[in-house]
């Protein structure tokens, strides 16, 4: 594809340097991610469940009273890492999205309506009526977000494929990795959501066959979903353009180690939930499978962010971006920044403690 | 200019102007239904009245409901329909205010947190930390309206920014106070139309006119604030923004009606809100429903008139509405506008036509359609060959008065001064823009001789 295709670099400079622009990025995409985990497996999973389980009723309300937060929190937390790659990576980005424009500004409304899926389930469920069918639609919703996602940000690595993309629309799911990369982010999410899950039911009171059918059927669910992600994770290895594939393995240990540290915690989260056989009584074991979960992601969304400099490395070549750091408007942001989250820890450590006496007013 | 053209049959402004005013209609009433709550929470604890309390807590469902999920996601969607439709835009305000709306970004999180917190600790915690949690709800709903008032009156009025470049003379342009009052007064104004609804569900009928009165108190003085930052708005515009939509001929009659649609909105706006303070008991759900609308109204009229008035720029002074900049005339001129439009050139097999329907595509299509919105069918029907020619000549001659800053003072340019003052300089080669002109023509009806023949 003629590279004069890819649109020139913004003219104004970088209002910070390249370096900072990548940590936030990672940074708050990592926080994005684990809200994103947990709202699409947690719908999966909450859509999935058999009625006729013993803890069908508390999965049921624990994903859809989990995502009333979770979906704002991924929401919010997906603003930040879509500004800071847009300073840059913009001129990739806008061009993917623009040739697959219907569907990006689509996944708005699908989103919106998934949303409103929730609270109506959360309002179904509290009167005790049926809620199957939402929460089927509300799944699927997501995992068509996820879709969309993917395929937008698998065509603003490749600018190679924005021709035959801009001729027809559907080639954007041709893409070789577009399957095993969906469901690799399908499968960490179910995983996620499944120990989350098992970790709730650990923590809460109630009918202990409840609590343990929902530790149960969380700690299936991540056994399977890893398990099935290790076949996800290679399939998305062997499908990478050979050129990334070579240019990732020659990285050295800074592209290798996340990858193999990548690996070893998914058979770390293995062993550590067939160590499981009462999830009631070894709650530190499920806290374990949660902590290696976690440390995945975090080392998964590394190689995700080194995969992305291999793939642009080509169409970036000559790219010399001019740098003037806005020193006070980064004060401002590190200074607001601070104090938001500051003040958000309080409010909330504020909300779980606060519970007035016998006799007290409340609110 | 340099990314693929999204054909849209309604015209990208439209669509963001859609988006973008659904948006407001509600962000709005996030902040100043947040102040309003506070208030009745603080009043209903103060005077250990139940029924405001009640009404608190219908209004936070609102909140939650319509601010929380529709105003995040409809927020998002500004930003991505921008970037769909006007991406150089959209890289330019980026690279300028990445900071500013990340600042935005951590008052976001605090305002989600504290919004659901709220919504969730209804009889759970002490009233204290639950009045707590809704002030800080409002303080950083308000600051982040604080912030993106900055962005917003920038792309209008950019002020001392055009020369220095600097973030803080973007942020604080000429028409950021106005309208952050007016914005104020705009919060204030919707979080009385949207909570006189919850306000109407109070089954005692002395209580309920006690709220229907105090809630039209805040759209009084809601009204009364956004019409005085209105009318400072409007004096704090340069003289080239000005004559588009005021005085006796207006360069653009529709913005001018628009104009006034906002302004008749909101008296009728304020009508409704006296009849609620005076005879809070006879206040109905009907009455209460034109009021919103009335107050949607005026607020959409003057979203569109702020939005339409930054013509021909999408940033004033600095970038026009097709993505040109104005410091790049000279050099498309040279180059030709097909060198920087390689997405449209690639549509071109070289024929005049389809080199000309290639232009257009890149410097015409940000505004009109073929067929559809400021449809271009429509606008060559009339004009013969000669005379599109002559419209078009003149069109590339504006580019010179911008080159040359004969209508410049400190790098903002008197528009008004020129022939075509809403619309961009036409750029490019000689070749292109007669191919142009042959695009154009080629629109026009066929004469029906010729079709008569051809039969």
């Amino acid at each position: 594809m003629p590279a004069n295709l890819i649109p020139a670099l913004d003219p104004a400079a970088l209002p910070g340097p390249p370096w900072l622009f990548h940590v936030l990025w990672v940074i708050t995409f990592l926080i994005h991610l684990v809200f994103v985990n947990m709202v699409l497996g947690g719908s999966l999973l909450a859509a999935l469940v058999g009625s006729g389980r013993p803890g069908a009723h508390g999965i049921r309300t624990f994903f859809v009273e989990a995502n009333g937060w979770a979906i704002s929190f991924a929401v919010t937390f997906g603003i930040a890492p879509l500004l800071f790659m847009q300073v840059l990576f913009g001129r990739f980005f806008y061009t993917a999205t623009i040739l697959l424009a219907w569907q990006w500004l689509g996944m708005l409304v699908i989103l919106t309506l998934a949303y409103y899926l929730n609270y109506l389930a959360k309002a179904r469920l509290a009167k005790g009526k049926g809620v199957r069918l939402i929460l089927i639609v509300e799944a699927v919703a997501f995992v068509v977000v996820a879709g969309i996602q993917v395929a937008i940000n698998l065509l603003h690595l490749q600018p190679g494929r924005w021709e035959s993309v801009a001729a027809e629309t559907s080639a954007a799911l041709l893409d070789p990795t577009f399957v095993p990369r969906l469901l690799h982010y399908v499968l960490a999410a179910v995983a996620m959501s499944g120990v989350v899950l098992a970790f709730a039911a650990t923590r809460q009171s109630g009918p202990t066959e409840a609590r343990l059918d929902m530790a149960r059927f969380g700690l299936r669910a991540a056994f399977v979903a890893t398990t099935l992600e290790f076949a996800a994770g290679f399939w998305l290895l062997l499908a990478l353009p050979r050129p990334v594939l070579r240019g990732f393995m020659q990285g050295g240990a800074i592209t290798m180690l996340p990858l193999t540290a990548g690996i070893l915690l998914g058979v770390g989260i293995l062993a550590a939930l067939t160590r499981i056989t009462d999830p009631l009584t070894q709650t530190k074991d499920v806290r374990r499978a949660a902590e290696f979960l976690i440390a995945t992601v975090v080392v998964m969304v590394l190689t995700r962010h080194q995969l992305r400099g291999v793939y642009l490395e080509p169409w970036r070549v000559g790219e010399n971006a001019v740098v003037a750091t806005q020193w006070g408007p980064l004060a401002l942001f590190l200074g607001v920044f601070v104090l938001c989250v500051g003040l958000t820890v309080y409010a909330i450590v504020r909300s779980i403690k606060d519970r007035p006496g016998p006799g007290e007013p409340v609110a | 200019m340099d990314y693929p053209i999204w054909d849209l049959f309604m015209g990208g402004g439209v669509l963001i102007g859609l988006v973008a005013i659904t948006h407001v209609w509600v962000s709005h009433f996030a902040v100043g239904g947040g102040l309003a709550i506070a208030i009745v929470e603080t009043l209903a604890v103060r005077r250990k009245d139940p029924a405001l309390r009640n009404l608190a807590k219908r209004s936070s469902r609102m909140l939650i409901l319509i601010s929380t999920v529709f105003g995040a996601i409809s927020g998002v969607g500004i930003w991505v329909t921008i970037g769909l439709v006007q991406p150089a835009a959209t890289s330019s305000l980026i690279h300028n205010f990445v900071w500013g709306w990340a600042a935005e970004w951590g008052f976001f999180i605090l305002e989600v947190a504290t919004a659901l917190l709220y919504y969730a600790t209804w009889d759970k915690v002490r009233p204290r930390t639950h009045l707590l949690l809704i002030w800080l709800y409002f303080f950083a709903a308000y600051m982040s309206l604080v912030i993106i008032q900055g962005i917003i009156s920038f792309m209008l009025t950019p002020g001392a920014w055009i020369e220095t470049r600097s973030f803080w003379d973007a942020i604080f342009n000429p028409t950021y106070f106005p309208g952050l009052v007016m914005r104020t007064g705009i919060c204030l104004l919707l979080a009385g139309a949207y909570m006189v609804f919850a306000a109407m569900r109070e089954p005692d009928a002395s209580a309920r006119a006690q709220q229907i009165r105090l809630l039209a108190a805040f759209e009084i003085v809601g009204g009364l604030v956004a019409w005085g930052g209105y009318i400072w708005w409007e004096s704090a515009l340069p003289e080239s923004v000005r004559v588009i939509f005021l005085g006796d001929s207006p360069l653009v009659v529709a913005l001018a009606q628009t104009r006034d649609l906002a302004l008749w909105s909101l008296a009728a706006f304020m009508v409704l809100a006296a009849f609620a303070w005076i005879l809070p008991r006879a206040q109905r759900w009907p009455v209460a429903l034109v009021a919103l609308l009335a107050a949607f109204s005026f607020f959409g009229a003057q979203e569109r008139v702020r939005e339409g008035v930054r013509k021909p720029f999408v940033i004033r002074d600095f970038m026009f509405s097709n993505g040109v900049l104005v410091s790049d005339i000279a050099d498309i001129n040279q180059r030709g506008i097909l060198a920087k439009a390689p997405w449209a050139a690639r549509e071109s097999d070289g024929t005049p036509v389809s080199m000309g329907r290639a232009v257009f595509r890149a410097q015409c299509q940000a505004c009109h359609t073929v067929d559809g919105y400021l449809s271009m069918r429509d606008r060559v029907e009339a004009p013969d060959a000669d005379t599109l020619g002559l419209i078009l000549e003149v069109l590339h001659g504006q580019g010179e008065a911008y080159v040359s800053g004969q209508h410049a003072t400190r790098g903002h340019i008197a528009t008004q001064k020129l022939d075509y003052p809403t619309m961009p300089p036409l750029v490019g080669t000689a070749q292109e823009i007669e191919a142009l002109k042959a695009y154009l023509v080629s629109l026009q009806p066929k004469p029906t001789v010729e079709a008569s023949n051809a039969r």
